[in-house]
């Protein structure tokens, strides 16, 4: 059996599912997986939308990809289970073992801090890799590109800066 | 708030969280979870929601990431220009907003790189069972509920004007086929070109059979790859 995907055959699903998502067959609206973050925080502290303007204005899209978000956990469960067979529970990446360090105090520090700053700046630029880069670059928009090129210096420049050039021994 | 009012908060939004995906009008509460299906389904199939893929590219070790993105996005654009002339979907643009694109763009790089993962390749590693992404999750919730505090202080002023909505189709006037076919075609090419270098997770990897292992059919095919344990 497969056991893994191309990427020739990852990018031409992830095109029918857009399309599909797009058209008034299926939603009649674009792909998006940063808004559902603020709506479900909301929710979670308790939050009243007749008192925070963000939330009357995400009502919609915040609700819709907070239902998505549901199918896409399960989806990637039963995925993982039954085809990729990936399903551990783990700590540390292996790629950050080997290229920053071995330090489980570390690698949770950082993920909370850099799980803040995905939503911080996804919610300034107003979307996502799903939102900006995929459902907006298909649309041409001009200001997806505009995020997609930021993000992709900013990627490539942290990257950089933040791990290993040679492999820990 | 009490418990019991908390209680009955958390319902009640839960409910209308059903009740807008149902009723408006973008699909049902099914085909909506469903979408969610598959989209989790394809990005885990593909591996894309590794950190070895994401924080791979912005270490230059991995290069799956571009490659399947800018593929579905040049199919896409070319694919979804027609169906929207057809009259079968509409545009659906974000505004220029260009201070809050460029700084939330900067932050958004860096948060990437450093997790390893996106916002919507997030989910996909926590219900594989990554504990750091639940963690970085947590983090992300915090953000969402300080962003919603403080939208109309600090984040909004912050976000600047908008410069309207324009796309490819608003701006090439008379030629506009041409140019969002130009565009696809060159998105699809740059996918193509870009050389296939991959970082794996021997974690992954041990599990599958030896037939089944992506390394040894990329080292069949000649292919540039590396290993970590």
């Amino acid at each position: 059996m497969t056991r893994r995907l191309s990427w020739w055959m990852g990018g031409i699903l992830m095109s029918l599912l857009l399309l599909f998502t797009f058209s008034v067959f299926g939603a009649d609206r674009p792909i998006g997986a940063s808004t559902y973050v603020p709506y479900y925080a909301g929710i979670l502290f308790g939050m009243d939308p007749k008192d925070y303007t963000y939330l009357q204005e995400i009502e919609k899209p915040g609700a819709w990809e907070g239902v998505m978000l549901l199918g896409s956990l399960t989806g990637g469960f039963i995925t993982s289970v039954f085809i990729t067979k990936t399903f551990r529970i783990s700590v540390i990446p292996a790629g950050w073992k080997a290229y920053k360090n071995n330090s489980v105090k570390s690698r949770l520090l950082w993920s909370f801090v850099s799980g803040f700053l995905l939503i911080i700046g996804a919610r300034l630029a107003g979307g996502c890799t799903s939102g900006h880069f995929m459902s907006g670059m298909s649309q041409t928009a001009i200001s997806s590109m505009i995020f997609g090129g930021v993000v992709l210096v900013t990627l490539l420049v942290t990257g950089k800066f933040f791990y290993k050039k040679t492999k820990e021994s | 708030m009490s418990i019991g009012e908390y209680f009955d908060f958390v319902l009640t939004r839960t409910e209308d969280m059903y009740n807008i995906v149902q009723y408006e009008g973008h699909g049902s509460f099914w085909l909506v979870f469903f979408i969610g299906i598959v989209f989790g389904g394809i990005i885990q199939y593909t591996r894309v929601d590794k950190f070895e893929k994401i924080a791979g590219f912005a270490m230059g070790k991995d290069t799956i990431i571009p490659k399947m993105l800018f593929l579905a996005i040049g199919i896409t654009s070319i694919a979804l220009y027609f169906e929207i002339k057809m009259g079968y979907a509409s545009y659906h643009v974000k505004p220029m907003i260009l201070s809050g694109l460029i700084i939330g763009g900067i932050i958004f790089g860096i948060g990437m790189a450093i997790m390893g993962k996106c916002p919507g390749t997030g989910p996909i590693s926590i219900a594989e069972g990554r504990v750091d992404v639940a963690v970085g999750a947590v983090g992300g919730i915090f953000a969402g509920w300080l962003f919603t505090k403080y939208y109309d202080s600090i984040f909004k002023p912050l976000m600047g004007d908008s410069y309207g909505k324009e796309t490819l189709v608003t701006i090439s006037g008379d030629s506009t086929t041409l140019w969002v076919l130009a565009y696809g075609i060159a998105l699809i090419v740059i996918a193509i070109i870009i050389p296939k270098m991959e970082l794996f997770d021997e974690g992954d990897l041990e599990r599958l059979e030896k037939e089944e292992r992506p390394d040894i059919i990329a080292q069949r095919e000649h292919e540039e790859f590396e290993i970590v344990k």
